[in-house]
């Protein structure tokens, strides 16, 4: 079907910059490229300020969703948070379905170091993939064991921030954290050392 | 406990539930409502979508959930006649958060709404994700519960928010097949919400307002009216809000979306981070007025501020349905 088509060339011109650019500079080509020709041809007229506008306000709707799954880091990156969101949102839509999988991806994107500049201060790395872990122990399916290892105090940060205290210093030292659940009907169980 | 590590296994909300627990002796009880979309076999289509939204309970004015104000909403019950809850964020939900849907429930009318299961995709429902919607449905038994008329899936990828759909018959076809698909499983009517269009889909046959009125008529939906949607599309299809209202069919208005807009250039821009604005006021004044309301939900979603200046604005929102003799 014809609209099915256009739906899904509209979906990605609405979640990937790089392809939406490509597009509305040479849309004929890119549309024969991906087989698309029919389809482009409406949504080529299309003003691309317009659709430019409705991605960013789905950037936006990802990035409330991401911030309720990481809070904290949410909270210690600031303004910060929201550019190195963009930087990785702008790259492709978000993977899977279910809530937690968007900031899984966007925790792995700074792990690898993908946002260009490493991210500042070294601690807010740790707890970045703290809470991608509490995510997965909580939400991303039927894992009954998560264990982690953080090279800095996350278990003084985590107090500190919980007491509305402004971080300070740089947490060295070592922390492991394991989830625990015995079914998928329990809150998983958390240790942290 | 596991050698010294500190446990944290029971969240911070462990002393809320016990809390919740003891508040659940007091909880409102609840008419079953959803089996009111069951006899939709025995009677001509078109009078019995009448009578199903003729006789949708008049619930009056609430607001959307949110979480940080759980406990306190608990304590105020009286002052909300209901909750609209995101449907989508208790899909496959952790344990928590089915505690938390269970409390809520025992206490507040809940509505359920929901964006992802994409009413208007093209390639159809899926069909694991509807039969989840459709059992959260059953075990909350709404008055009625909402999609929107726009598509958040298509190839494999979700959209965040509603997209919306060319206004042309495809469009309309699109819809009620989906629609009917939807009603097989679920039994408590549908509305549908106008969706945020800052672009019009090329290929339109027909005007916006009048491709509403089709959808719902051929679904027989009621239509849930977002006054900051509405506010938003109507420069982009160059007329006035009060306008397109006046094009909308207004008597299939079931529930009113209504947020805090800020003014820009002369026109409402969306904005849930905001008090109402005096011209959105004016705009739901309009519509009660003129419109059969079942409720009124006030929308909030960023820079929360204190529960107490929230429920303010639902009461003024409470105070013109009755003004206008919508409830009592």
């Amino acid at each position: 079907m014809e609209l099915a088509r256009q739906q899904q060339l509209f979906a990605r011109l609405c979640t990937d910059r790089r392809f939406r650019e490509e597009f509305f500079a040479a849309p004929a080509q890119v549309a024969a490229r991906e087989g698309l020709t029919v389809a482009a041809e409406g949504l080529a007229s299309l003003p691309p300020e317009q659709l430019r506008q409705f991605a960013r306000l789905l950037r936006t709707r990802r990035l409330g969703e991401v911030g309720l799954a990481l809070p904290l880091t949410r909270r210690v990156l600031g303004l910060r948070f929201v550019e190195l969101f963009k930087d990785h949102a702008i790259q492709g839509p978000p993977p899977g379905e279910r809530p937690g999988e968007d900031a899984l991806a966007f925790v792995e994107f700074l792990h690898r170091g993908a946002a260009g500049t490493p991210v500042e201060p070294a601690w807010a790395m740790s707890l970045a993939r703290y809470e991608a872990a509490k995510v997965q122990a909580q939400w991303l399916g039927r894992r009954k064991l998560i264990m982690r290892r953080f090279p800095h105090a996350l278990r003084r940060l985590v107090a500190d921030l919980a007491g509305g205290a402004k971080p300070e210093g740089d947490y060295s030292g070592w922390t492991f954290a394991v989830w625990c659940c015995a079914s998928s009907n329990q809150e998983p169980r958390h240790w942290l050392w | 406990m596991i050698g010294n590590g500190i446990f944290l296994g029971d969240r911070a909300g462990g002393a809320e539930h016990s809390g919740l627990e003891l508040l659940t002796k007091r909880a409102r009880k609840r008419p079953a409502f959803a089996r009111a979309g069951t006899a939709l076999n025995s009677m001509g289509r078109k009078t019995e979508i009448t009578n199903l939204l003729a006789n949708l309970p008049r619930l009056g004015a609430g607001l959307a959930y949110r979480e940080p104000f759980r406990a306190e909403l608990l304590q105020r019950q009286p002052e909300v006649d209901f909750l609209e809850i995101d449907g989508d964020r208790y899909i496959d939900a952790p344990p928590a958060r089915k505690n938390e849907l269970a409390v809520l429930s025992e206490h507040f009318t809940l509505i359920p709404h929901f964006c992802r299961l994409s009413l208007g995709s093209a390639e159809g429902v899926d069909p694991v994700y509807l039969e989840k919607v459709a059992r959260l449905i059953k075990q909350l038994s709404p008055p009625w519960w909402s999609e929107h008329i726009g598509f958040t899936r298509a190839g494999g990828i979700t959209l965040a928010q509603p997209a919306p759909l060319p206004f042309n018959r495809e469009g309309i076809d699109v819809m009620k097949r989906n629609i009917v698909t939807a009603r097989r499983a679920i039994a408590a009517p549908l509305i549908l919400e106008n969706v945020f269009a800052p672009l019009v889909w090329p290929g339109g046959t027909m005007d916006p307002a009048e491709f509403i009125g089709e959808v719902l008529g051929h679904g027989g939906c009621g239509l849930l009216l977002d006054l900051a949607n509405l506010s938003a599309n109507a420069p982009v299809l160059g007329c006035d809000p009060q306008a397109l209202l006046d094009r909308l069919p207004l008597e299939r208005v079931v529930q009113v979306h209504f947020s805090g807009c800020r003014e820009s250039k002369g026109r409402l821009v969306e904005s849930r981070s905001q008090p109402v604005a005096e011209s959105m006021w004016e705009l739901l004044d309009a519509v009660v007025t003129r419109a059969p309301v079942r409720c009124l939900c006030l929308e909030r979603d960023d820079n929360l501020p204190a529960l107490g200046h929230l429920l303010q604005e639902v009461e003024r929102a409470r105070a013109l349905g009755h003004q206008h003799k919508r409830w009592n």
